[in-house]
């Protein structure tokens, strides 16, 4: 005998009308939820803490090179310098007296100008190091 | 009283679990119902329901409004019932003495010939085509309202009707063949 339909409804009804979690389900829930948010705020806090010591390792790193490049600057500078003395005294007695006369009207001139080409070396460097620096970090 | 408005709004404050508190007992049930028409199987079905609202508290801060809340509530829950059961073969059967329990346990104390009948019900409705069956057990459990079963499944309002309509038929043509329902 075919069931009729308010029969087979009634059934079905029963059987899946009060399908529901069985009790304590929301408390476990809930447990999980606040292990999870305590999980959660834990892993940030070490994340904020990793990200924080990378970023004083790369700024330390970064003030190691530039102190390095300054100083390979400085050298380089002060040998230039150096060599700039050593030469204008090996060739000075050789050196003409119209030539000399000439040093005597414009020394002041070219100490001048010979102390500015050797100050730009570092400035020029300075530079440089900053334009590499800042096409890195794009 | 939950709205998608509400939630996002404590979202937004930042009150995810005062939002989360909202969001679920109004869809616990629904999210097992869902997570059980898959699994066939009571404790995998509540494993499931947590792990989906764990899910929804996660990924609450990334909810936009763009979809309805529930839509995106039921689409987390397909999916982490759908991994769930590509996990867990071979799955439960309706019809095993413990689902029979566990259903029993949760409706009124029956008559022996009413347990006889839902017994014999429960085994047809196991032998149904998935989404059949899916759609038969949803319909009854969310008060016969077509429209949310197929929010719950992501299908369209018609074809819910032409499953329930097949479902029904079919269960109707086995049960009297088999003399379940007197």
């Amino acid at each position: 005998m075919t069931p009729s339909d308010s029969e087979l409804d009634e059934h079905l009804r029963a059987l899946f009308g009060g399908l529901d979690t069985g009790a304590g389900f929301d408390a476990r829930l809930m447990a999980r939820l606040r292990a999870e948010t305590q999980t959660s705020a834990s892993a940030r806090a070490t994340s904020a803490r990793q990200q924080e010591r990378a970023r004083y390792r790369r700024a330390v790193l970064e003030l190691q090179g530039w102190r390095r490049s300054m100083l390979r600057l400085l050298t380089l500078d002060a040998g230039i310098a150096l060599l700039l003395v050593v030469a204008v005294a090996a060739y000075w007695p050789h050196v003409s007296h119209d030539a000399a006369d000439i040093w005597h009207q414009y020394s002041a001139y070219i100490t001048t100008l010979a102390a500015v080409l050797i100050a730009a070396v570092p400035l020029f460097g300075m530079w440089a190091e900053l334009t590499r620096r800042s096409v890195g970090t794009l | 009283m939950l709205t998608d408005a509400r939630v996002m709004e404590l979202v937004r404050a930042e009150r995810r679990d005062e939002a989360i508190a909202l969001v679920v007992p109004a869809f616990r049930r629904r999210v097992f119902g869902l997570a059980y028409s898959f699994l066939r199987d009571r404790e995998a079905a509540e494993d499931v329901t947590q792990e989906v609202f764990i899910k929804i508290w996660r990924a609450l801060p990334g909810f936009d409004g763009r979809a309805s809340l529930s839509t995106w509530i039921y689409t987390i829950a397909r999916h982490t019932s759908l991994s769930a059961l590509r996990a867990r073969r071979p799955q439960a059967s309706l019809s095993d003495p413990e689902v029979l329990a566990a259903v029993e346990a949760t409706n009124p104390v029956p008559s022996d010939d009413a347990i006889a009948d839902r017994a014999a019900i429960l085994r047809l409705v196991d032998q149904l085509p998935t989404k059949q069956r899916q759609v038969v057990m949803l319909f009854y459990m969310e008060s016969q309202s077509h429209e949310e079963v197929a929010a719950m499944l992501a299908m369209p309002v018609g074809t819910v009707k032409t499953l329930l309509h097949r479902a029904r038929a079919r269960l109707s043509a086995s049960a009297g063949m088999l003399g379940a329902i007197a």
